[in-house]
């Protein structure tokens, strides 16, 4: 059995009196994608935060690669990364020098940097001054300067927070690319689409609690309808009808309807993420 | 503590530096305020008298000049030489002693003496080394003046206000360079979060602190050591004014990262270099009023570091004339250190709680 790149037991943190994480607990293996979705403030942010020693937890205990998380620990801190929301690079270096220095600070003397911007789309604006990038170019520097130890754990907080499709789709190759790597990834984020194409599996997070953890695949199986919806010509209009799949001569009635001259479409009626989330929590991804 | 990573981050801030406006106007405002204070109150800049001298008969007027106060004095072989030094104004004046001239000048003869002076040359100089030329030779003569001057001094004795001016501006460079820039470097890398993304990685938050401290002490050594060459006060014993400029650049980085640690922006900076300036500043303006009670200077912190640099670079003495100075300089220091340390804590825990 691989030991987990993330262990997570009962884990708490409070800001004061306000509990920001209660009791999580999760692990994530080598090269597995975790889908932190929650609303802002449901204690994402803070749970990486902890998981990166940035701030020791209250109680419980976490594991990064088998050690035990804590301040200072620069075996772990060699061998993570962390995205963080708030685009923190140094504005006035070159993006080439921003990851030339951070791979210094990790003891890195052939780091690639030049083939790291490639991946991520900025080789041609390498010796460009970071200040002159725009907001989906400053998120690529991010995230390449999260690629520039090539991490065993990324910390992804938020990747792709306003940010364009284009710009979206291409982070989320490179981060797929990363776990095809191996690296074991845990991504935050309130982007339910996001969640659903990256994550491996998916824990919402609520008030500091994770309510539910598990592949998007059996969520929305387990908490959404199984059923399709079917779309037919009737005379002039369209008419539709639901087909509960689980109810008896279902397979007929649907076979019957796909057969029919009349038929335009079948969708099927999954939940989506959101809606799941809203049926756990009563509550939006967004704000 | 890894040396190589607090190497790493110096390195950083040295390069970034030049690269922000703030950085530039902090380097360059001691020299703009020492030619502001030159042009104001007469220049420091003015060099001494030049005198050239070629003496063919190792004369008693060129030891006497030697042993003159304020006079550069250059020796020649050549009266050529001397003479075009003085045509291309890179002498004052020149003075040409033949050989035998003092043997003469004691036999009461009366031997021929050149003297060039420069027609570019300041007529202030002219008339200090003509006057200093006389007075050597009459009393090699060994005749006494022919009148007794009687001196009237007007004004305050005491130093010059261009000279008691220096530490005014010493304090700014070391003020600027060693309590404001690494200050604001640590401010900036918390405003920017920066030294959040510095933390997840091996760096140590003592790290960081040591680079931005010793970016501190080496900018502050470096520019009041500048400003002291800019102002004609490096003083006889460079060793000395060495040791004396890298202890205050010491206490006022000490003072500087303090100052970092517990700003949380840049107008929370602002706002406590506003608030302790005076009391930083209060004993530079103690050498402008000498005769204030000097013993309120020393209740300030950075009179422990503008006095040793003000007795070894400005008046000439050695670093052992001022080692009780420089002791307090370091205790102070070190006695900051654990209010450092308790405060970086604080900041740490305010940084990630944002």
């Amino acid at each position: 059995m691989t030991t987990p790149a993330i262990k997570v037991e009962d884990l708490c943190f409070s800001y004061g009196d306000i509990e920001a994480v209660k009791n999580v607990s999760f692990e994530v293996q080598p090269g597995e994608i975790l889908g932190f979705l929650g609303p802002n403030g449901a204690g994402k942010s803070t749970t990486i935060k902890v998981l990166t020693g940035q701030m020791p937890p209250d109680s419980g205990r976490a594991e990064i690669l088998g050690m035990e998380i804590g301040h200072d620990n620069p075996d772990i801190q060699a061998q993570i990364s962390v995205c963080f929301e708030e685009k923190n690079l140094y504005l006035n270096m070159t993006a080439l020098e921003n990851l030339d220095f951070f791979a210094s600070l990790f003891g890195i003397k052939d780091a690639d940097s030049m083939e790291i911007l490639r991946r991520v789309g900025l080789a041609e604006r390498a010796k460009d001054r970071v200040h002159s990038f725009s907001k989906g170019m400053r998120q690529r520097m991010m995230i390449s300067r999260a690629f520039i130890n090539k991490p065993s754990v990324l910390f992804l907080d938020e990747p792709t927070d306003g940010l364009d499709p284009v710009t979206s789709a291409a982070i989320r190759k490179t981060i797929k690319e990363e776990a095809d790597r191996g690296a074991a990834v845990l991504l935050t984020t309130h982007d339910m689409f996001e969640a659903d194409e990256l994550s491996d599996r998916v824990a919402f997070i609520n008030e500091g609690e994770i309510v539910a953890l598990d592949t998007a695949e059996n969520l929305k199986l387990k908490y959404g309808t199984r059923s399709v919806r079917v779309r037919l010509r009737d005379g002039e209009g369209v008419s539709e009808e639901h087909i509960a799949l689980d109810e008896g001569g279902s397979s007929e009635r649907l076979a019957h309807l796909a057969a029919s001259p009349d038929l335009m479409t079948i969708h099927t009626e999954e939940a989506t993420l959101e809606a799941i989330f809203i049926e756990l929590t009563g509550r939006r991804l967004e704000g | 503590m890894s040396l190589t990573r607090i190497l790493k981050m110096l390195r950083k801030d040295f390069a970034l530096g030049p690269r922000s406006p703030i950085f530039l106007y902090m380097i360059l405002l001691p020299f703009a305020l020492t030619g502001l204070f030159q042009f104001a109150f007469g220049s420091l800049f003015t060099p001494q008298p030049r005198l050239g001298i070629v003496d063919a008969g190792n004369s008693a007027i060129t030891a006497a000049v030697e042993g003159a106060d304020g006079i550069d004095l250059t020796l020649l072989d050549d009266a050529a030489e001397l003479r075009a030094q003085v045509e291309a104004n890179d002498l004052d004046a020149g003075l040409v002693l033949p050989a035998g001239f003092d043997d003469a000048v004691r036999d009461g003869g009366r031997p021929p003496l050149q003297f060039y002076i420069g027609g570019e040359s300041y007529a202030s100089n002219r008339v200090i080394l003509t006057v200093t030329a006389l007075d050597a030779i009459r009393d090699l003569e060994g005749s006494a003046a022919p009148v007794d001057v009687e001196v009237v001094s007007f004004g305050e004795a005491g130093l010059p206000i261009n000279l008691r001016l220096v530490p005014i501006i010493v304090f700014y460079a070391l003020a600027l360079a060693g309590i404001f820039l690494p200050g604001s470097s640590l401010v900036e890398e918390k405003e920017h979060g920066t030294l959040n993304a510095l933390l997840v990685t091996p760096v140590k938050v003592s790290e960081v602190l040591v680079s931005k401290w010793i970016f501190g002490v080496v900018l502050a050594t470096v520019m009041s050591g500048v400003t002291l060459a800019l102002n004609g006060a490096l003083g006889p014993r460079p060793l000395d004014v060495l040791t004396v400029l890298v202890t205050g650049a010491i206490l006022v980085a000490t003072l500087g990262l303090l100052i970092g640690v517990l700003a949380k922006d840049s107008t929370m900076l602002f706002a406590l270099i506003k608030g302790t300036g005076i009391l930083m500043f209060a004993p530079a303006i103690f050498y402008l009023f000498p005769d204030w009670p000097q013993w309120i200077a020393k209740l300030f912190p950075l009179y422990w570091v503008i006095e040793p640099i003000w007795q070894v670079s400005v008046m000439g003495g050695a670093v052992t004339e001022v080692w009780f100075e420089v002791l307090v300089a370091l205790l102070i220091s070190a006695a900051l250190l654990p209010l450092i340390v308790v405060v970086a804590r604080r900041m740490q825990a305010q940084m990630v709680s944002q």
